[in-house]
């Protein structure tokens, strides 16, 4: 609705941003929609409870059975009910208590095989750091293993996200589908389910076992959970380490810093190069934006993180640079719009922050340690948001 | 203006004059009141921007909401005048209004 994207007077038009070229070359808005670019519109827009979550298959979901579908997709008091019903999985002091040392043994078990093994694809690390996480958050911890259960939920996210036209293909989608949310269930959830009821525990399989959740109910719950924290974090970390790999001064304060500091650093990266691009929701009743623009009811309409972090009405000058004392300058909350806002705003952003935090300083602290290979940027159109695939680090030999 | 008094943990205190029709939290922020963190901005859902409102002030700023309540549980803290900062929207009855900061906001 309004652009915001006017060059630095003071470094002419420094950008550190990696994903810019790759987003803005890729990046597809569904042709009706608006888009709201300033971040107090945006931000104003989605904790608005006039307007709908819209994103990933949201039109094709049966809203009439919430118990059968993901929390993802409800609004309203439902929504945040079941959000409230595990929100203490996510809050900053179970994360500090009870996550850490799942990440710290996870951390250290990465890199006591990247010490023997001398190098690794970094998205492999990261990938499995996210998956170690997030299984113990979700309570799918009784799987014959963490690679063979993040390849289960992978293939079910990557057939359900996926649009194919004509019947035939379609047709091939939903089959693919089917055995893909069948072998996820048989392998990862039924161990996890039987274990739970002789056992509960706290984590959210547990919470949908106490509460009769149906089959499908806890398949959707998991899945996302499970999903949206493996895929996302798997990026964010190997962003943050391109970034440190080559900025030595960047790094060199990220491991002298103390926790506020690093995740100020992190928060900072995150702004310029947010995981997810865009956020979709529809007008529920007749909306007046912040800036004056009437949304109409039933209108879809985008939210752009990217340009929602850059809008230099809360970022100041410079928007496209990475500067980590930013956020404080500006007194605003780091990631920005990066986690997105209101009722729908990303349960595990603190989770996700904590992880990158701690696998990123155990990193960059092993001897020798170095980027052999840059990744490749793509983008993947079905989440609207980039991917790094293929950069090497490496190691001295432990 | 609505004069606003912090008292942090230590028993410092800081006065901000705060801004009508935005929030507790965003007050604080802007005015760098570094006892309130707000991590997820303002909606709820970390439990960092808690404080204490005097009791002199509990009737005027309400009991903390259903929405306040399972971040307030997760951070486990028990105190009756515990409040999320970000749930308060600052109006001109708050002028005086005193809140505590805890020692920790995890």
């Amino acid at each position: 609705m309004d652009g915001n994207t006017a060059g630095c007077p003071v470094h002419q038009g420094r950008d550190d941003r990696k994903s810019a070229k790759v987003a803005e070359a890729s990046l597809g808005v569904a042709s009706a929609t608006r888009v709201i670019k300033s971040f107090a519109a945006a931000r104003d827009f989605l904790r608005s409870p006039k307007v709908r979550q819209a994103g990933a298959t949201s039109g094709q979901v049966d809203l009439s059975k919430p118990d059968e579908i993901s929390f993802f997709f409800l609004d309203g008091e439902l929504h945040r009910k079941r959000r409230a019903a595990v929100a203490g999985l996510f809050a900053p002091k179970t994360i500090v208590t009870r996550h850490h040392q799942v990440m710290n043994r996870a951390i250290g078990e990465i890199t006591a095989d990247l010490q023997k093994r001398g190098s690794a694809p970094l998205d492999e690390l990261s990938w499995q750091m996210a998956v170690d996480v997030a299984a113990d958050i979700v309570g799918l911890t009784n799987s014959d293993s963490n690679v063979n259960l993040a390849t289960r939920v992978r293939a079910v996210l990557d057939a359900s996200i996926t649009r194919r036209k004509g019947v035939l293909s379609k047709l091939v989608l939903g089959v693919k589908m089917l055995l893909a949310v069948n072998s996820f269930y048989k392998r990862d959830m039924v161990p996890a389910i039987a274990a739970r009821k002789i056992q509960p525990k706290d984590d959210v399989l547990s919470h949908l076992v106490k509460e009769n959740f149906s089959k499908r109910g806890m398949i959707m719950e998991c899945l996302s959970y499970a999903g949206a924290g493996m895929m996302t974090t798997r990026e964010f970390i190997v962003m943050c380490a391109w970034h440190m790999f080559e900025n030595q001064a960047l790094r060199e304060r990220f491991l002298s810093g103390d926790d506020n500091d690093q995740f100020a650093i992190l928060e900072e990266i995150l702004r310029l190069e947010p995981v997810a691009a865009l956020i979709q929701r529809r007008v529920a009743e007749p909306f007046e934006g912040a800036n004056g623009a009437s949304l109409q009811e039933g209108e879809v309409v985008s939210v752009s993180i990217r340009e929602a972090n850059i809008d230099e009405a809360i970022t100041g000058p410079c928007p496209f640079e990475l500067d980590p004392d930013r956020a404080k300058r500006m007194k605003v909350v780091g990631p920005f719009m990066s986690f997105g806002d209101g009722p729908h705003r990303c349960p595990g952003a603190q989770v996700a922050m904590h992880e990158t935090r701690i696998f990123l300083d155990r990193l960059f602290r092993l001897p020798g340690i170095r980027l052999v290979s840059v990744p490749q940027v793509s983008w993947n159109p079905n989440i609207n948001g980039y991917e790094l695939r293929g950069a090497i680090v490496a190691c001295d030999p432990a | 203006m609505p004069s606003i008094r912090f008292i942090a943990a230590n028993g410092s205190e800081e006065v901000i004059e705060a801004s009508a029709g935005i929030s507790l939290m965003e007050n604080a922020v802007a005015n760098g009141i570094e006892a309130i963190r707000a991590i997820c901005g303002g909606n709820a859902y970390c439990g960092t921007c808690r404080v204490y409102v005097d009791p002199a002030w509990r009737a005027v700023t309400g009991k903390a909401s259903e929405l306040e309540l399972p971040m307030i549980e997760a951070s486990g803290d028990t105190d009756p005048s515990v409040r999320l900062a970000c749930q308060i929207i600052v109006t001109a009855q708050l002028d005086g209004l005193i809140v505590r900061t805890p020692v920790s906001q995890e």
